[in-house]
């Protein structure tokens, strides 16, 4: 990692892109993580076809929702990184915060539904189906709430920072990660609730 | 300002601009809808709903990926992204239907 007391004017810019690449990598790993996930649900699913089936449990105007709270904080997040850019402080927090809020509904929202999935008998033991189905959408839901969190401690940092290369290469950081996020999130739309519902 | 920008570390991500950033919350707005009502309307088979959705899916995940993730061969840093892209997808394609591949096989003989 970086000493980052060291900061801005003689990192080198090759240096910089070089993290940034890191970090692409373990988006890149993360990936393949979720794609474990993805062909676990997809095996399991074919088995359990029998007794308590997924389909009867959900909702999907809830999943539709979600699905555009992610997509707008995604745009969100983009219009924060173009004042980053145009060295807007305020309007960079602002429009974080805004993606903040966006990210968090939609936790909110997964959460009520687990419950409500819990509530009506759809548990996380009851069949190998439930036992993925929890796992995958379970993890993309701990990876957004990370996110929350990055985001959270991005708009703390933001006015320390300033405007300086090492703001604009963390805010790099989080918005591949937070893209990529919602991109694994058109999978699960798609792979879980969608073809589950069919 | 120009002069600023060209200052700029490359990270790969290639130019920011306001447009395509807006085109891109569209086109996925859209697919997104067509994946949601195809299913949620029951007018198709379920061999239609199944080639609709991933086709409004595999196009959504292009569309993020050059409008918001702006993935480009115009740099060096983006030549590698693109690189490194192409190799995870080798070995998803590889665990995700290999996988299904033998545990349909599996399950097929076992019946």
């Amino acid at each position: 990692m970086h000493s980052e007391d060291s900061v801005a004017n003689d990192h080198h810019h090759a240096s910089d892109s070089t993290d940034v690449f890191g970090f692409w990598l373990y988006i890149m790993t993360d990936c393949i993580l979720f794609g474990c996930l993805f062909t676990t649900f997809l095996v399991l699913h074919i088995q359990a076809m029998h007794g308590l089936v997924l389909k009867s449990y959900l909702n999907l105007y809830d999943v539709l929702i979600e699905t555009f709270l992610l997509l707008l904080s995604n745009f969100t997040f983009c219009l924060a990184i173009l004042n980053l850019y145009a060295n807007k402080l305020f309007k960079v927090q602002a429009w974080l915060a805004i993606t903040f809020l966006l990210g968090a509904s939609f936790v909110g929202i997964e959460i009520r539904e687990f419950i409500h999935l819990a509530n009506e008998g759809f548990r996380w033991d009851v069949n190998s189906q439930a036992s993925s189905f929890f796992t995958l959408v379970g993890t993309h839901g701990l990876h957004v709430s990370c996110g929350l969190l990055w985001i959270l401690l991005m708009i703390i940092q933001l006015p320390l920072l300033k405007m300086t290369n090492v703001a604009k290469r963390r805010m790099t950081y989080l918005g591949l990660f937070w893209n990529f996020l919602d991109i694994v999130w058109i999978f699960v739309f798609t792979i879980v609730y969608l073809m589950g519902a069919m | 300002m120009h002069n600023h920008e060209i200052n700029q570390p490359d990270f790969g991500t290639s130019q920011k601009k306001l447009g395509i950033y807006i085109v891109g919350f569209i086109t996925c707005s859209i697919l997104t809808l067509i994946s949601f009502w195809t299913v949620m309307s029951g007018q198709f088979t379920k061999w239609e709903m199944f080639i609709i959705i991933y086709a409004a899916a595999f196009i959504q995940f292009f569309v993020q990926l050059l409008c918001f993730l702006r993935l480009n061969t115009q740099t060096k840093q983006g030549r590698t992204n693109v690189m490194s892209i192409i190799f995870t997808g080798v070995i998803l394609t590889s665990i995700i239907i290999g996988s299904l591949w033998i545990m349909w096989n599996l399950h097929y003989n076992m019946m």
